[in-house]
């Protein structure tokens, strides 16, 4: 009898180890509170009304025999939703303003003096949008007005998981890592009160050295700024440059 | 006392540039400006916001990327097909305000000869140039030639157009 029990405990153990140990791939390899962690975080950015959001960036550049450069850029947005803000970029060779106040989008460089408006009557997803789609002009934390809106449909994604915790800052934060297409991204949320985005990495498997971005991103959810900082009034002396469309290929 | 090259010494180099290698490919003719020859770019005040960067030291080789080396800083911009991403000018996001010369020099090699050489530097650009916002960045338009800011001085860049 005994005998017996132990020989069925054995025979429960080498039964019950596989499934125990189990680690193999889930059948779907799109987790779904992954997903949904997005749509949390994208509830949470599109009911924020006021915040001053800004980024480090180190984005590569991959040479012609794989070697990759990184590079370095900063930028700092006003955003008072649903159509004003203002963003100033910082990259090795410039400093740019982007100002938009709901009706003109103006882009300015402080060290030439030059600006150029166009009008643009449109939400901060239009602004990001049109700029892309028209001038070649990438918005920085473009994702932040897109996210939570239809321009950032979630049932494309091929492979979604968790990934785990990790602290950016001091901040405990919950890790995801998605596939899609060529690119793969991670993002860190926040686990606090309000999931924000906190760093963000994109991969490109389009290229096999597989160049990399990856932003760090800081939040003031109650920021001093008033509405006048998001109009363009051209400095003393400064010119108006035209604004080319890019050349489709 | 800090040497410079002058102005003269670089119009002599241009002249030679344009008279050896109008038709030699253009990453080569960049190629010619490396190895220090635009040295003098003032480095600017101190303050980080006022600091002028100066690239003339950099290799030639950082020009040199390859066309498969999409910089992706926008998740959305790059995962969904419903937002375009087929524009032949801005595949560096926003960060990255760097002109692939080389990497355009072999797609314009054989199709204009420009008046000025591609990677010659300038001071100041000629007069009758304007100013154009491309992709989000000023240049100096002078016909078919194109000036890229960069340090308080122009550099010639293969046109975008």
């Amino acid at each position: 009898m005994t005998r017996r029990l132990l020989l069925l405990g054995l025979l429960g153990l080498s039964l019950g180890a596989p499934a125990a140990y189990a680690q193999t791939a889930p059948a779907n390899p799109v987790d779904p509170a992954s997903v949904q962690a997005l749509k949390d975080m994208g509830a949470q950015l599109q009911a924020l009304k006021r915040f001053r959001v800004t980024t480090d960036l180190s984005g590569e550049r991959v040479l012609a025999d794989g070697q990759k450069l990184t590079h370095s850029a900063t930028a700092t947005m006003d955003v008072a939703r649903p159509d004003r803000l203002r963003a100033t970029m910082r990259s090795p060779r410039s400093q740019r303003v982007l100002y938009f106040d709901g009706t003109n989008a103006t882009l300015y460089t402080p060290a030439l003096k030059v600006y150029s408006t166009v009008e643009l009557n449109d939400s901060l997803a239009g602004l990001v949008e049109k700029l892309e789609n028209r001038f070649g002009i990438e918005v920085p934390l473009a994702d932040l007005f897109v996210w939570g809106t239809p321009d950032a449909p979630l049932d494309k994604i091929e492979s979604a998981m968790n990934a785990g915790q990790d602290f950016i800052g001091d901040e405990l934060c919950d890790h995801y890592a998605f596939r899609q297409g060529n690119v793969d991204w991670q993002i860190w949320i926040s686990t606090g009160a309000k999931p924000l985005p906190r760093k963000v990495v994109i991969t490109n498997r389009a290229d096999e050295a597989r160049p990399q971005s990856v932003s760090l991103i800081s939040w003031n959810l109650k920021p001093s700024f008033n509405d006048a900082v998001f109009r363009f009034v051209p400095p003393q002396g400064a010119t108006q440059a035209q604004i080319l469309a890019p050349k489709t290929k | 006392m800090k040497h410079t090259f002058s102005t003269p010494h670089r119009a002599a180099l241009a002249a030679c540039m344009v008279a050896g290698l109008v038709l030699a490919p253009l990453a080569q003719a960049a190629g010619n400006r490396g190895g220090g020859h635009g040295g003098g770019v003032h480095a600017g005040g101190g303050a980080r916001g006022n600091a002028q960067v100066n690239h003339s030291r950099a290799d030639v080789r950082t020009n040199n990327v390859r066309s498969t080396s999409v910089n992706n800083v926008n998740v959305n911009k790059n995962v969904n097909v419903n937002v375009s991403n087929n524009r032949g000018c801005c595949n560096n996001g926003w960060d990255n305000d760097y002109h692939p010369v080389a990497t355009a020099a072999a797609v314009t090699a054989t199709v204009a000869v420009t008046s000025a050489v591609i990677g010659s530097i300038v001071r100041v650009p000629p007069p009758g140039c304007v100013p154009v916002n491309y992709g989000g960045y000023v240049y100096q338009q002078c016909g078919s030639t194109w000036y890229q800011p960069q340090g308080g001085q122009y550099v010639v860049i293969a046109p975008p157009y």
